[in-house]
């Protein structure tokens, strides 16, 4: 073993993930805790959390295990194969709260969307490697081709958190990678016109109710709003310095609706306060930099935008999810990274975290 | 292109994983776009700044706000009812009482199907289903989530044992338990006792300690001493949970009953004095002059206060309200009247302060003319020559014509204002009128014309425009008794002598005055209330309701001759002494006729209550047939 792969590893991107890591099942911890006449008792979600974090590291090995530059070559087959699966979901997937988004292999289940998301962004990373120069429209198109597919089938689902994803990853890219003036003017001007064709004919009536809640939530407080107020509450009774851990009553006494997965935010606000939320969000911006060091110390341009995809990946479900929690966007099902419950969204966050360290790591592998 | 791994360097691999082991190798340096490593730092920064500047907002500048909603979320109160007050009577007799009631209430959010439960509360309850919507639409909005409504207060036993073994088919109902209030005694401390009932809207926001379905006095000593009477409510802290399931109760304030009170009436005599009254509209006060303590209180007619207190229907309501014998009004204190004769014992006492002797006379001719009116005596043919006491005994009506003349009213008025009149006399009930002492000013200001000599005339026997109230009249007797100290009424068993003013006269005047009511007792107008065996004093009046009406021949008519409303009222304030204790009985008997004939019986049964029965002097006939006594 090259003692230069050790040497070149991201060691603050590791030890930033790991430390997000145990505090999100600390987190998890406490939230799962529930009051009743009899006292505290636990759900075994913490538990599950931490057999799914050593899969992950696992997962996260096996990715810094090979030269990151064979994923170009697995670009393609795992976009097809990707494709596939999202066509077999309407046919023969599981139906759950009335959206068609699994597919049972016996076993286990799996979602495609999830696969989907990596394969567009080897696909993406691959096809904006291709040179150096502003995208013109030829590129642009192909990009916006190769994101627009996936998206058909699980905006079918219907899924729309993850739709919002692949697009928000996607434009992030073509962003980073740069526009032609003229491509970039008429996407400003095409992107609201999309937005509001999209609002119209997209979206599903729960969804549109769900954007309108969030701009009014005490239109319906025992409704739609509910998930808004009781959040807002949950973050803002934990003032300054938080109740402390497992003291939460927000969401001990279930006021709190979801607080495992998407609202987990809420259950650290209310129990650390002002103090323990800024901390957790500067740790997640020094996570999101350590990324970013990978990117402008990748040596090509395919690891690069792995990375900035990779680092959009992170910074949108951090955006989002905690925008959500504190109420300055719209309810969408999106996890926060390491601090939600979620088995394969913790696998893929381990194992996408782990081609950023193989990138990082790598970076000296070149031909001289 | 030059294999730069290890792996590669190893010999032709299977051939499927040839693709998948090519390593593709950029020729170009590679650079990060400028716009675009901006773009990510930028991101990073913006993502900080917005969160950190939200949670701010959210946690520190609203965090007290939202610890409070917090809270409101997971705790409830639910209130513990303390007990109200006893009311007792100076024996310790019961005359108001709490009774267990039960009640049925609703909890809006365990409800699964408000309209058929409402509709089944319609059945428990015999009620029609439209008054039990009314009453939840009404309350609904007025309640905190998860807090009952009290939708029916009280259910008789028999329906008790039927709803209890239903009610748990129905989540959201419950059988509570509710103290109610009860008086036994009925209508014969109604006006003074009041009553409780259901607070309202301005109640409430009036009183922090008052909260919805909660009962409170309305009138009488129930509304009057309210915060005595109610005690604290205990308060149960309760933690639940998003699902309303109970986690825990903690008692976080005991609750403290109200405090019983012991009344200076006693019930025996009310009922002997109510007796005594036997239907008439009229009142009766029992004072002891030297400690203002009411012994009895009556009005008549009266009402049930049971009635309110169990929540007065619609047309048990409309009926007291529209009686013509206004049986809610309480005629102690909330009635005026014109004092008639009894108003001399006033005039009298003002004429010895201003000089006028006593044995300054006047002759009666039984009529006197001023201007082009004529001003007559009630006795026909006149008294001759009357001195002060004579004209107090026989009420003579000219004497006190001329000498208020030599007054004015000017004097009149302050000296009755000085002596209580015209002004509460602070008694601890609600609604207490002031009654009216004619002036000068007032005249102007009520009618835009000056004084006329002849209202003075009127006044100086009570009639024209005075009024007073009968409680006025009983504390100005007790003043002629105690020296002149006017005396707050008291209704408590306990309270302390509370003086209010002093009558502005010296001792010999109120010792005159009180001897004349003695000799008016002896062998005078109020010759009804003499007895053997004890030392007694009286004065009667008979006031005019309407200006005198002259039946044929110019005689005055008899009360049964005329119309009921435009009777007479019959007045007689007494005193009575045995044994040490003295009494002042002061009667009043609506459109009664004459004092002596009508009043006069009432008091006389009274101290036969007080002093005992048997020992009255035989009754002469004072009175000639065919004249009534003023």
């Amino acid at each position: 073993m090259d003692t230069r792969l050790i040497n070149h590893l991201n060691w603050s991107l590791l030890a930033c993930m790991l430390l997000l890591y145990l505090i999100g099942v600390g987190n998890l911890y406490s939230a799962s805790g529930t009051r009743l006449e009899t006292g505290l008792s636990f759900s075994d979600f913490y538990q599950r959390q931490i057999i799914w974090g050593m899969c992950g590291l696992l997962c996260m090995l096996l990715a810094m295990s090979f030269d990151y530059r064979r994923l170009r070559n697995l670009a393609w087959p795992l976009f097809f194969a990707s494709l596939v699966l999202l066509l077999l979901v309407p046919v023969m997937g599981k139906s759950v709260y009335g959206a068609k988004r699994w597919l049972s292999l016996g076993f286990m289940s799996i979602q495609p969307s999830e696969t989907a998301k990596l394969a567009v962004l080897l696909l993406a990373a691959r096809l904006l490697a291709r040179d150096q120069r502003p995208l013109g429209w030829k590129d642009f198109f192909a990009v916006l081709a190769v994101g627009l597919a996936p998206c058909a089938f699980i905006i079918m689902q219907p899924d729309l958190g993850t739709t919002i994803m692949l697009l928000l990853i996607l434009g992030g890219m073509i962003l980073y990678r740069g526009l032609h003036g003229h491509v970039l003017k008429i996407c400003l001007l095409t992107v609201p016109c999309a937005a509001a064709f999209m609002w119209i004919a997209g979206l599903r009536d729960y969804q549109r109710q769900r954007i309108l809640t969030f701009l009014d939530p005490g239109n319906d407080p025992r409704g739609a709003g509910y998930h808004i107020l009781q959040s807002r509450i949950a973050i803002g009774s934990g003032e300054l310095w938080g109740k402390g851990f497992k003291e939460g009553t927000q969401s001990q006494l279930r006021f709190l609706p979801e607080r495992h997965s998407d609202f987990a935010m809420a259950v650290f606000g209310e129990e650390w306060g002002f103090v323990g939320c800024v901390a957790l969000i500067t740790l997640f911006c020094f996570f999101l930099l350590s990324i970013f060091s990978t990117v402008i110390q990748a040596k090509d341009r395919f690891g690069s935008l792995l990375a900035v995809g990779i680092f959009f990946y992170f910074f949108w479900q951090i955006f989002i999810n905690i925008g959500m929690v504190i109420g300055l966007m719209p309810v969408v099902g999106i996890p926060l990274p390491f601090i939600s419950y979620g088995g394969s969204a913790t696998l893929l966050n381990f194992t996408l975290l782990g081609i950023v360290l193989n990138v990082s790591m790598r970076r000296f592998m070149f031909k001289g | 292109m030059k294999p730069s791994n290890a792996n590669l360097k190893e010999n032709t691999p299977p051939k499927g994983l040839r693709s998948w082991l090519k390593i593709y190798v950029e020729t170009e340096r590679y650079q990060s776009p400028r716009f675009g490593v901006i773009l990510l730092q930028g991101l990073v920064g913006l993502l900080f700044f917005v969160f950190v500047t939200r949670l701010w907002y959210l946690q520190v500048h609203q965090g007290a706000e939202f610890a409070r909603q917090a809270q409101e979320n997971r705790l409830r109160y639910e209130r513990i009812f303390a007990p109200r007050g006893r009311i007792l009577d100076e024996k310790g007799r019961v005359l108001a009482d709490n009774r267990i009631a039960y009640g049925l209430s609703l909890v809006r959010e365990d409800c699964r199907d408000i309209p058929a439960t409402l509709t089944q509360i319609s059945a428990f309850s015999r009620l029609p289903l439209p008054q039990i919507w009314d009453k939840y639409q009404q309350d609904r909005f007025r309640i905190k989530p998860f807090e009952p409504i009290l939708m029916i207060t009280d259910i008789t036993f028999d329906q008790v044992a039927r709803i209890a073994s239903d009610i748990p088919t129905w989540p959201g109902l419950e059988l509570v338990v509710r103290s109610k209030r009860s008086y036994p005694e009925k209508d014969l401390f109604a006006h003074v006792l009041g009553y409780v009932a259901e607070v309202n809207e301005k109640e409430m926001a009036e009183d922090d300690a008052l909260a919805m379905g909660d009962l409170a006095g309305k009138q009488g000593l129930e509304l009057e001493l309210e915060k005595q009477l109610r005690g604290r409510k205990g308060l149960y802290v309760v933690e639940v949970d998003a699902h309303a399931r109970v986690l825990n109760k903690t008692l976080s304030q005991e609750p403290q009953s109200g405090r019983e009170l012991r009344l200076s009436l006693n019930s025996s005599l009310q009922k002997a004095a109510w007796d005594a009254l036997d239907g008439e509209a009229g009142c009766v006060i029992v004072m002891e002059p030297d400690t203002g303590k009411l012994r009895a209180l009556v009005t008549s007619p009266a009402y049930d206060n049971n009635l309110f207190a169990a929540g007065i229907s619609k047309r048990d309501w409309e009926g007291l309200r529209t009686s013509n014998r206004f049986p809610l009004q309480n005629r102690v204190i909330q009635s005026v009247y014109p004092p008639g004769s009894v108003w001399k014992l006033v005039m009298a006492s003002l004429f010895l302060e201003r000089g006028i002797s006593p044995r300054d006379t006047v002759f009666c001719p039984g009529e006197v003319k001023l201007g082009n009116q004529i001003f007559r005596c009630w006795k026909r043919g006149g008294h001759g020559n009357v001195n002060m006491e004579n004209a107090i005994v026989h009420s003579c009506d000219v004497y006190f014509y001329l000498m208020a003349e030599r007054m004015g009213i000017d004097r009149i008025e302050e000296f009755a204002k000085a002596s209580g009149f015209g002004r509460p006399t602070g008694i601890d009930l609600p609604h207490e009128k002031s009654g009216l002492v004619p002036s000068r000013g007032w005249k102007r200001r009520r009618f835009g014309r000056g004084w006329a000599g002849g209202e003075t005339y009127n006044v100086s026997i009570g009639q024209g425009y005075t009024l007073v109230t009968p409680l006025q009249m009983a504390v100005f007797v007790s003043a002629l008794l105690n020296g002149g100290h006017l005396l707050k009424p008291q209704l408590l068993d306990d309270a302390p002598r509370e003086s209010t003013g002093r009558v502005p006269a010296k001792g010999e005047t109120l010792n005159f005055v009180v001897s004349a009511m003695r000799k008016a007792a002896a062998g005078g107008t109020a010759h009804i209330v003499a007895r053997k065996d004890a030392d007694m004093g009286g004065k009667t009046g008979t006031a005019q309701v309407v200006k005198l009406k002259m039946g044929a021949g110019d005689r005055r008519l008899r009360a049964s001759e005329m119309e009921y409303a435009q009777r007479d009222h019959a007045w007689i304030a007494t005193w009575g002494t045995k044994n040490g204790k003295t009494y002042v009985v002061v009667v009043m008997v609506e459109h009664g006729g004459g004092g002596s004939s009508v009043a006069g019986p009432v008091a006389a049964k009274i101290y036969d209550h007080l002093f005992g029965p048997g020992a009255q002097t035989e009754v002469v006939s004072a009175q000639p047939r065919g004249e009534r006594m003023n």
